[in-house]
């Protein structure tokens, strides 16, 4: 397969999963600011549901090693 | 690990009740509990009305001692004073608060006031700063000239953007007046216009009536501006913001000026009071008779043959100590982290999660190993590591009280350590550069730009080790408190986990063909015992899952090499610019994108490990939900682990006897 197109792949599983992580994260993160205004001590717990979606940017990571990896 | 805590009931007779309070108070050893929820039945004290009618009148005092040192801003050193109850002559403090307080008032109502005013005053200026082109003949005529006249003028802002409001106004005025009056409207702000209204001074009332009956409502202007011209009252209101501020910092000075004298001894009694007010509400918490009292507290166990002692040497023998049996998972017991001091500073990072239940894990020993190891293997670079260790030792020498940003610089100090040793691992220093100077790859390991597989089994490895490091310890802790199902869950993903291994080991070519059939039996009986643990038809949709969740979370732990990746590439294209661009140019944007990737390294990778603790590992055992231990009567403020830490260091700053102390 042409370099190219295996490339525009690669970039694609992890732009496309940062996409969808930063649409989650923004959602979350306008929610967790409110509830960490009304209680500080909530900080810790935002920062953990903050950091779920990110997985999501891992795994295209993932996708994206394998990609190159296998067919580059 | 949390600190042991013991259960202690005081028994003691009724006349000793104020020492004992004040000795607890000064020995700050205990958190007071409170004794009508023990399993012991004991009545609450009897009222003392002389106590009530203390508390009342200290509690009363110390709001307004709050309320006035309010003003004069934070205390930089909070303190507590160590006073017997009723030592404070509250008739003393009471007379010292009369000869200033109704200065005070007057001052701080007039700063009240000129603040009101720098609000309100923009509100009326506006729109009539818009009106004045309108009219801008009759805007320099003032009230005495228009009666003269005998004119008289409304101006109006209509909330509309809608002109056909403003014909309607003119018809039905035409309808009252006839031709005897002049509108002139223009729009003046979003959504609204303004109009201004010229007529006779004999149709004054028809046109309030009209204006009346459409709920036109009747805004006057603030006193001092009624009889002015339209650019008259303009210029005055603007002449007055002008000075406002000068004005409100004048007060605020004289303020300052009449309560600075007092601070120190304010803040001195107020300390005394706050003190005696914590002694004598502590008695609410208390039980007894009116010949003795009954007190149940929580202790650190290691303090209690101090407690006893002290007791025993200040109150006497009268007053006896005895120890109650506990439950270690009594959810009312508070938790008091006691970890070696080098593991100290990542307590908070433990706390700023959740407390541990009383009775549970305290993950702060293993986060202080795993969480430097993670942080240095993403920034791995002996350049940036050595910058790191530069601020953290900066972070070290200036921040020396206890609290936050002094243990962040520890963490950061062990962590940059560990980015160091990664550099020599990875083999990198500012990225390629070390590489380049060199001219040989000097990398103990492999060099990550150049070994995306190994970097992602290594990536990989340090995620397994870590979350069955975590399925053990929930293993265990469930195996503790006889939870019998999570025991199988945690021991099924363990089996299933391993069998996933397996698999992946085949399908490398690491495993021989042979494990193929041990590797699937794993999976299954793995499977099997986690359906069987969550139970019903709910186990065969959760048992799979539960395996799917531990494999994201394993799989989780490459962001160790994306994170690392992506820091190793910005370098090297930090030091491709370099390259490219004229020299002087070049180090300029190298320098530049350098500091970028390493604020990032400071701050990514951080997070990044925290993640990976607070979701990935502390997900398998980590049990929050604990309340801290506050001793009656701590002295130093903050959280009660800073206040600990505060008061061990005041601790070991104290003279030893028999060393030379230099006089005063």
């Amino acid at each position: 397969m042409e370099l190219g197109l295996i490339a525009i792949g690669a970039g694609l599983a992890i732009g496309l999963a940062a996409l969808a992580s930063g649409l989650a994260q923004s959602r979350i993160g306008s929610a967790a600011m409110g509830a960490v205004a009304e209680k500080p001590e909530l900080t810790g717990r935002a920062i953990l549901l903050m950091a779920i979606p990110e997985t999501l940017v891992v795994l295209g990571f993932a996708v994206a090693a394998m990609i190159i990896l296998l067919l580059g | 690990m949390l600190a042991k805590m013991a259960k202690v009931r005081l028994v003691g007779p009724r006349g000793r009740l104020d020492l004992v309070l004040e000795e607890l108070h000064k020995l700050e050893l205990v958190q007071l509990a409170d004794v009508k929820g023990e399993p012991y039945r004991v009545s609450p004290l009897p009222e003392d009305d002389r106590r009530l009618a203390r508390a009342s009148e200290v509690r009363f005092l110390v709001a307004e001692l709050e309320a006035l040192l309010d003003l004069l801003g934070p205390d930089a050193h909070p303190g507590r004073g160590d006073l017997v109850p009723g030592e404070v002559d509250v008739s003393y403090v009471r007379s010292r608060l009369a000869e200033v307080e109704p200065a005070v008032e007057g001052l701080r109502g007039r700063i009240e006031h000129l603040e009101d005013e720098k609000i309100v005053l923009p509100r009326y200026l506006e729109p009539l700063e818009n009106l004045l082109p309108l009219v801008p003949e009759l805007a320099d005529l003032e009230d005495h000239e228009l009666d003269r006249l005998r004119l008289d003028t409304v101006a109006l802002v209509l909330n509309t953007t809608d002109l056909s409001v403003v014909e309607t106004l003119r018809r039905e005025l035409a309808e009252v007046l006839g031709s005897r009056f002049e509108l002139v409207s223009e729009e003046i702000e979003d959504g609204a216009i303004g109009c201004v209204l010229v007529f006779s001074h004999d149709d004054t009332a028809a046109v309030h009536e009209l204006l009346g009956q459409e709920h036109v409502r009747h805004a006057t202007l603030p006193e001092g501006y009624e009889r002015l011209s339209l650019s008259g009252t303009v210029a005055a209101m603007e002449g007055r913001l002008e000075e406002l501020p000068a004005e409100i910092s004048a007060a605020k000075e004289e303020l300052d000026a009449l309560l600075r004298p007092h601070e120190e001894e304010w803040r001195t009694l107020l300390a005394g009071l706050r003190a005696e007010l914590e002694q004598l509400e502590a008695a609410d918490l208390l039980g007894g008779t009116r010949r003795a009292f009954v007190a149940a507290f929580w202790v650190p166990k290691r303090d209690l043959p101090r407690l006893r002692e002290e007791l025993k040497a200040r109150v006497g023998a009268e007053v006896v100590v005895e120890e109650m049996p506990v439950d270690r998972y009594d959810g009312t017991m508070p938790v008091l982290m006691n970890n070696p001091k080098p593991v100290r500073p990542f307590e908070g990072l433990v706390r700023f999660l959740d407390l541990p239940r009383p009775g549970t894990l305290d993950p702060t020993g293993l986060m202080s190993l795993f969480l430097p190891i993670i942080f240095g293997a993403m920034v791995g670079d002996v350049v940036y590591g050595l910058l790191l260790l530069g601020v953290a030792l900066w972070m070290k020498r200036r921040f020396t009280g206890p609290g936050m940003l002094k243990d962040l610089g520890s963490v950061l100090l062990v962590g940059s350590v560990w980015s160091i040793i990664f550099g020599f691992v990875f083999g990198e220093a500012l990225g390629n550069l070390g590489y380049d100077l060199l001219g040989f790859d000097w990398a103990l390991w492999f060099y990550r730009p150049d070994g995306l597989v190994p970097l992602l089994v290594f990536a990989l490895a340090l995620g397994a080790t870590h979350v069955v490091l975590g399925l053990l310890l929930g293993i265990w802790q469930g195996w503790r408190e006889r939870h019998r199902g999570e025991v199988a869950e945690k021991v099924g993903t363990l089996i299933a986990l391993a069998g996933v291994f397996g698999l992946a080991g085949l399908v490398a070519g690491m495993m021989p063909s042979g494990a193929v059939t041990p590797a699937v039996a794993a999976v299954v009986v793995g499977l099997v015992l986690m359906m069987a643990a969550h139970g019903g038809g709910m186990g065969l949709l959760m048992g799979p899952l539960e395996l799917i969740g531990a494999l994201g979370n394993v799989l989780s732990y490459l962001r160790i090499a994306a994170v690392g990746l992506a820091s190793a590439y910005l370098a090297i294209v930090a030091n491709e610019f370099a390259a490219v661009a004229p020299l002087w140019i070049g180090i300029v944007i190298a320098a530049f994108f350098h500091a970028l990737n390493l604020a990032l390294a400071g701050f990514s990778p951080m997070i990044q490990a925290m993640r990976l603790h607070y979701v990935e590992f502390f997900g398998k055992f980590y049990e929050g939900g604990g309340r801290p231990f506050t001793p009656f009567g701590a002295r130093a403020a903050g959280p009660p682990a800073e206040a600990r830490d505060a008061r061990e260091d005041a601790v070991e700053a104290e003279p030893r006897e028999g060393r030379e102390v230099a006089p005063i």
